[in-house]
């Protein structure tokens, strides 16, 4: 039996495979295999299909990158903790962050007094940063504090986000308006910063409305990402 | 996502005193899947990290098979985080393995739904040619037919990858693929019978036969 390509089509490959596997009766394995004797085409598929069933099981298991288990447990930890200590948290990083970052800060101005009584242009700035390893590391240290106040905003987004449907048109408005305002101060700060890089001003310009904005967005989460008694936006609270 | 810095500490005799050990090579200690579950609901440290370490390879694996190396990681956290958040109402009406493999196939397979619904039709007739290499080790010998038979495996349609995974390249039984993919045993014999041929029919547009699959 032969289709037009010239394939014995007395058993399907399906019919055969089950062979392989041992799924098929008695009856239905022996005139498989009798078949097989006489049939070099179906004899081809069975070596086929052995040979790719024992390459398959010889396949390893990979070994995961070594970054795996630290991502799982993060994100095990964060799942843990419960959401108020999550809020605390927030607050505790912001708080150690601006901390951090006067401690430099703190350092900066100290440095530039002791090197120079007036600013440094800009150019020279950049220069010194470029060459002068404690300035290059407190550049670095405010990054990875900028890097740090983003996380936290994002996060308190996240948390807003769901909430914001429950919001009536004029609060999710406000609440866009405030958001839109504090960026802005945020967008003017960086710009300071990245202008005068070496010049302690723009960063802390820029932490204190990263600061700004997280006061703002937590005092949002803390009322259950619902307005005060008034119906309004935390007023006092983060305003820019 | 933040991540903490990796370490590699192994879950051992002081963190687990008073529960069922079995002996392992050298001075490691190791739990049953049952004692291991009771060690996680109990909140015991390092209990986690031992069930990870336990099934990480099978969980990336699969994660690596039906997605591609592109996505194996996410997938596979996606899957760990599954297991953990699940584990406090795990009763063992199933074997850990069989249930860590359900929900291993379901991070993977919901990942695709997810990746096949973002993407641009050409750009999902790529990945379904096997555009994502499978291993990113360097092949060697034996290892390019590895690497040639993993590619072929990357042409199959999900499903049929999935089952020939389950059963060729893991060992689990139609029993417990079925229970895995919540369908007919039948239906996991079915599809994995149609499997083989398909990949077979790959090999050989690829020059594999049997031949070269049993000579390297």
């Amino acid at each position: 039996m032969a289709d037009p390509a010239g394939h014995c089509t007395a058993y399907s490959i399906e019919k055969l495979s089950a062979f392989v596997d041992g799924d098929l009766s008695a009856g239905d394995a022996q005139a498989v295999r009798a078949h097989g004797v006489g049939c070099p085409r179906c004899a081809a598929v069975l070596s086929d299909l052995s040979a790719l069933v024992s390459a398959a099981r010889g396949l390893d298991r990979p070994e995961p990158p070594p970054t795996l288990w630290a991502a799982v447990e993060g994100s095990m930890e964060r799942h843990d903790r419960p959401w108020w200590m999550a809020l605390r948290l927030f607050g505790t990083g912001a708080l150690a962050g601006a901390a951090a970052v006067s401690v430099v800060a703190l350092g900066l101005a100290s440095w530039r007094a002791h090197r120079a009584a007036a600013p440094a242009p800009a150019a020279v700035a950049i220069a010194a940063v470029a060459t002068d390893p404690l300035l290059a590391e407190a550049e670095a240290e405010f990054a990875r504090a900028a890097a740090a106040y983003e996380g936290s905003i994002e996060k308190l987004r996240g948390l807003l986000a769901r909430e914001e449907p429950r919001w009536s048109a004029e609060e999710r408005a406000l609440y866009a308006e405030r958001l839109v305002q504090l960026d802005e101060a945020i967008a003017r700060s960086r710009d300071l910063a990245r202008r005068s890089p070496g010049d302690s001003t723009g960063n802390e310009q820029l932490f204190a409305a990263y600061q700004q904005k997280i006061t703002f967005l937590a005092a949002a989460v803390h009322r259950g990402g619902t307005w005060g008694e008034d119906g309004r936006p935390p007023r006092n609270e983060g305003s820019p | 996502m933040a991540v903490k810095p990796p370490h590699t500490t192994m879950l051992g005799v002081t963190a687990i005193e008073g529960l069922r050990l079995a002996p392992t090579e050298g001075t490691r200690v190791q739990l049953d899947d049952a004692a291991l579950v009771g060690a996680i609901q109990k909140s015991d440290p390092g209990s986690r990290e031992a069930l990870y370490h336990r099934y990480k390879r099978r969980v990336f694996g699969l994660a690596l098979r039906i997605v591609g190396a592109s996505d194996a990681e996410e997938v596979a956290q996606e899957a760990f985080i599954r297991i953990f958040r699940g584990l406090p109402k795990f009763r063992g009406d199933a074997a850990l393995s069989t249930w860590i493999y359900r929900l291993a196939v379901n991070a993977a397979l919901s990942h695709r739904t997810r990746r096949a619904a973002a993407r641009l039709p050409m750009e999902e007739a790529q990945a379904e040619a096997g555009g994502e290499p499978q291993m990113t080790e360097a092949p060697r010998g034996d290892a390019v037919l590895r690497s040639r038979l993993e590619r072929a495996l990357t042409k199959l349609p999900a499903g049929y990858r999935t089952v020939i995974v389950l059963h060729d390249v893991e060992g689990l039984e139609h029993e417990e693929i079925a229970s895995i993919l919540g369908c007919h045993v039948g239906t996991s014999k079915s599809q994995l019978h149609k499997a083989r041929g398909k990949l077979r029919e790959i090999l050989a547009d690829d020059g594999i036969t049997a031949g070269t699959l049993q000579n390297g």
